[in-house]
């Protein structure tokens, strides 16, 4: 499988080009937000963790996903070991048990399980390709997707936990749930909600009550979407320059180098800036779905689908905290806000789709 | 191959409408940055500067004061005050343990001034003591490492320097109220210190200079960075006063054990010398922040030491009116100088009969003599020839009855009556036997030191009545720029030298003549004229107010002079209240101010040391030593 010809091996340079573009961006971001600050260093750490990531993407590229999927259960299962691990004796870091550490670096396992599910999804609707979704599916897609959800949902990290949500999109809608089943999903969302702000945490519940009304706490939960706007508002059309945010260089910013690095982006470089970013996503994400659409085969489809869709569904929701169109939840933007984890494994998803291309036309 | 493109089809489809999807998603997140961004970019602009420039307030130096030698009265001091920044605090219930066990504060009064500041945003610093010592800022400043939490920031503090001394000419300086902050207009913010009487409250704007403000770029901790730009503070200007330290403290030193107030001044130019209340007060406590036992202690002292008696408290003058209405008599042509009155001791007058202060009477005497031995019955019958009209002209024309102008706040015009006054505002018509009284100065004839002192000064200056002043000059310190005060007079009704002679020889006779009333208190230094004066306690208040203590129903003792007699330089009124004869409680402050303003050695006997006794629960307030005596 490896070395064939070259006139049926495709490597799609739009999606490879616009992660790159936008992983540089994040490194020249997270240098601006913690020049000068204990931070300091993070950006060359950043940029590490970007070329671990790239030798993940090669390396997925060149192997069979295929092969992958047909291993995706035993991955999927290996990945759920650490989550437990994390549960039962993790140490915490800013109160939440979600890291492992490696020496010096800490790595946040959910990001690969997230990848291991998707590799799962795919698999499922390999074989599941009626013109309705069977209800038997439906409860597999559910356990699938729940389980890791509902074990990072119990880190307690929430904000990790939902980017797992889009996957069940994908095997529902892709899948071809039928319109009844949509309004029963609705009801079933509507009552847990209800019952779900029970479950809450109080600091969760706070964020949520803030999001609703931010002006009610403007020194609390309230302070960080209002520094926020206030920093991506005054950067105007064209920013304050590179390294020049008031907002973020003073540290008015909360966590700026990681879930508000577009909001430093914003200050910044202005709307040019939120353009450019947002640009290279829309690019990036179109090109994948229309690769989706060319893919060999059904599970290639289903791949491509579940990895666009979690990458997509962080960067809007990451993209409307800035601005308080979503609560803080502290998902942060792919590719670009620093965290090795996240970086290193958005590059392995986009080499699984890069991969799906690689080898549209060739006959396994 | 075939089946999986058919079957591809509706999937193909879903996709297509997720492209669509995504695609507008992303554009209506742009928009809405858009929107942020470009619509409303300019108010989060405004925003951002607002967060990061903090205006920082440049508190400008206060003017000195000092005495018309250069003598300084009123300083500044550094005073050191311990902040608490919360932001650097890791545990604020461990760093409350720490300063309370370093210092020694009270930990109930740190813990409830950190919970009160609670309430502010978390980079305003809360203060959590005042005043602290060098070596209270030493012990904090060795542990700055450990705890960053704690700064000790460095403000100027108001230091009068002789404590209670000229408290009432001086005043102090509080808090701005809420009445004073809205009146100012935007001068003055919650917090910020304003004068408050005397010269402290007269002259607030010339002494508290502009401040400026430096406008600085803070971090999201309130930490400055660096500073964008900077207007100096204007310093407050430098006051001279008219006052002479040396003859203050002799008048604060006479006062000690005594209720009561003397004003001594500059006939020509009304340049006050000296300006005693008393009992006073320290008006370092306000800038100390007073204690609340300190300031009960104050309000309810019966003697009101914050009251300036020299001008807020009014009395009958006595016996010193007599001079003023032989002056008026003379000057209206009313009477002959060598008019002769037989005085018997009593004289009756519509059915009533008054006695002098002489049970044998004087005998003939003219008006000279009757100024010398302040004979009633002569008096007696001069005011019933002037009639309550002429009296209340003359009077009116000393300035009786209406403030001095003086550059003190809260002065009282004192009450010079009249038949109008009688009936408009007294609401009873005048009686002619109440002219008799007011022609000895007593019945409703109010004054005040101050008006006594210019008046006194009105009769040297032969009808021109200065307007008494503290004001000297001020020193602006930057610029060198000198201002110096305008003298101002009024006319009074004139008299022609000769006549003026007349009253003056009569004065002078008062001290320097056997059987002049104020003789025990003739100068072998410096030749006095003057006038005693005995007012008589009678008010109702007054007689609350002594309760039981005899000594409260003693008269009051008036003395008013001036020196030297050939060309007077300083006229003196002394007041004491229940001091009992003028001759004996008031002429013997002034002859020593005489003799210490014109070079002559004081001899002022001093009160024996027992009497000196300060009340314990209030430090500082000269309470009137005579409870301390059996």
């Amino acid at each position: 499988m490896i070395g064939a010809l070259p006139r049926t091996r495709r490597l799609d340079w739009v999606v490879l080009g616009c992660a790159v573009a936008l992983a540089s961006l994040g490194v020249l971001f997270v240098a601006s937000a913690t020049g000068g600050t204990h931070y300091e260093g993070l950006a060359s750490r950043q940029a590490v963790w970007i070329g671990v990531g790239l030798a993940a993407m090669i390396a997925a590229i060149l192997f069979d996903y295929r092969m992958l999927l047909k291993f995706s259960f035993a991955i999927y299962c290996a990945s759920l070991l650490p989550l437990v691990y994390l549960l039962a004796f993790g140490e915490r870091i800013a109160n939440v048990r979600s890291w492992i550490r490696f020496g010096h670096f800490q790595f946040q396992p959910a990001e690969l399980s997230k990848i291991a599910t998707a590799l799962l999804v795919a698999y499922l609707f390999e074989n599941e390709d009626q013109k309705r979704l069977r209800t038997s599916a439906i409860v597999k897609l559910g356990a699938i997707v729940g389980v890791p959800a509902l074990l990072i949902f119990a880190q307690p990290d929430v904000g990790l936990a939902l980017t797992f949500l889009p996957l069940l999109f994908v095997g529902l809608f892709f899948g071809g749930l039928p319109a009844r089943g949509w309004v029963a999903i609705g009801l079933l969302l509507a009552v847990l909600a209800g019952g779900g702000w029970f479950l809450l945490k109080d600091y969760q519940r706070a964020r949520i009550g803030t999001f609703l009304n931010p002006d009610t706490d403007i020194l609390g939960s309230g302070y960080q979407v209002r520094q926020s706007k206030i920093a991506v508002g005054s950067g105007g059309f064209s920013g304050k320059g590179f390294r020049s945010g008031t907002q973020s260089q003073l540290r008015f910013l909360p966590v700026q180098h990681t879930d508000f690095i577009l909001a430093v982006i914003a200050e910044e470089w202005g709307f040019l800036g939120v353009i450019l970013v947002l640009g290279l996503f829309a690019a990036l994400i179109l090109r994948a779905l229309k690769l989706a659409q060319t893919a060999r085969d059904r599970g290639g489809v289903f791949l491509v689908l579940g990895l666009t869709a979690t990458l997509f569904f962080s960067v809007v929701v990451n993209a409307s905290m800035m601005i308080g169109l979503a609560p803080t939840t502290g998902i942060p933007l792919p590719l670009v806000s620093y965290g090795g984890s996240s970086v290193a494994t958005t590059f392995l998803g986009v080499g699984l789709i890069l991969g799906v291309e690689y080898r549209r036309f060739v006959n396994a | 191959m075939l089946r999986i493109r058919e079957d591809r089809q509706p999937l193909l489809r879903r996709i297509e409408v997720s492209r669509i999807a995504a695609g507008a998603l992303l554009s209506l997140l742009a928009t809405a940055y858009w929107f942020v961004q470009i619509v409303r970019g300019d108010y989060y602009f405004s925003l951002s500067e607002n967060n990061r420039i903090r205006a920082v307030k440049i508190t400008a130096p206060r003017g000195y004061v000092l005495d018309r030698n250069g003598a300084a009265l009123v300083e500044n001091e550094p005073a050191y005050t311990l902040h608490l920044y919360r932001r650097e605090a890791r545990d604020l219930d461990a760093s409350i343990a720490f300063i309370v066990d370093l210092l020694g504060l009270n930990p109930e009064l740190v813990r409830s001034r950190v919970e009160r500041g609670r309430r502010d945003p978390e980079f305003v610093p809360i203060s959590i003591a005042e005043n602290l010592g060098i070596e209270e800022v030493a012990a904090v400043e060795a542990r700055a490492v450990e705890h960053p939490e704690f700064a000790i920031t460095v403000s100027q503090r108001r230091l009068y320097k002789h404590g209670g001394a000229a408290a009432h000419v001086l005043g102090y300086l509080s808090e701005a109220t809420p009445d004073q902050i809205k009146n100012a207009g935007s001068l003055y913010q919650v917090g910020d210190w304003i004068g408050q009487k005397g010269i402290e409250g007269a002259y607030e704007r010339l002494l508290a200079g502009a401040n400026g403000e430096r406008r600085v770029i803070v971090d999201s901790h309130g930490r400055e960075v660096s500073e964008a730009n900077r207007l100096e503070a204007t310093p407050g200007q430098n006051l001279f006063l008219t006052l002479d330290l040396k003859l203050q403290d002799i008048a604060e030193q006479y006062f000690r054990d005594k209720v009561g107030s003397v004003v001594a001044l500059e006939p020509e130019t009304g340049e006050i010398l000296a300006l005693v209340s008393s009992p006073s007060y320290d008006p370092n406590w306000f800038t100390r922040r007073v204690t609340a036992a300190e300031w009960s202690g104050l309000l309810e002292n019966p003697d009101k030491p914050l009251q300036n008696r020299a001008i807020q408290n009014m009395y009958s003058p006595g016996s010193t009116f007599k001079p003023y209405l032989a002056y008026g008599a003379l000057a209206l042509n009313l009477v002959d100088p060598e008019m002769r009155i037989f005085c018997p001791g009593h004289a009756t007058f519509y059915g009533r009969e008054f006695h002098c202060h002489k049970k044998g009477g004087h005998g003939w005497v003219a008006l000279r003599d009757a100024i010398k031995v302040s004979c009633d019955v002569y008096f007696y019958n001069l005011g019933k020839r002037l009639g309550i009209d002429h009296i209340s002209e003359i009077a009116t024309s000393f300035g009786f009855g209406s403030p001095t102008g003086v550059d003190l706040a809260f002065e009282k015009a004192g009450l010079v009556p009249s038949e109008e006054w009688a009936r408009t505002r007294r609401g009873a018509r005048w009686y002619p036997s109440e002219t008799i009284s007011v022609a000895i100065g007593q019945g409703p004839v109010l004054v005040t030191t101050m008006q006594m002192a210019r008046a006194l000064a009105g009769v040297i200056e032969g009808g021109q009545l200065p307007t008494p002043h503290l004001f000297y000059s001020s020193f602006d310190p930057r610029t060198g720029a000198q201002l110096r005060y305008k003298t101002e007079s009024h006319h009074a009704l004139e008299l022609p030298p000769e006549k003026l002679r007349i009253v003056k020889s009569g004065m002078w006779a008062v001290v320097n003549e056997p059987g002049g009333t104020a003789f025990g208190s003739r100068s072998s230094g410096v030749e006095i004229g003057g006038k005693t004066g005995t007012a008589q306690v009678v008010g109702r208040e007054t007689t609350r107010r002594a309760g039981a203590d005899p000594k409260r129903l003693q008269d009051h003792a008036w003395f008013e002079g001036f020196g030297p007699v050939e060309d007077p330089k300083m006229v003196v009124v002394v007041f004491v209240e229940n001091g009992g004869h003028g001759n004996l409680a008031a002429a013997p402050l002034a002859k020593a101010l005489f003799e210490a303003r014109f070079g002559v050695g004081s001899r002022l006997p001093q009160p024996p040391p027992a009497v000196r006794a300060t009340a314990p629960d209030a430090p500082g307030i000269r309470q009137a030593a005579r409870r301390e005596m059996p």
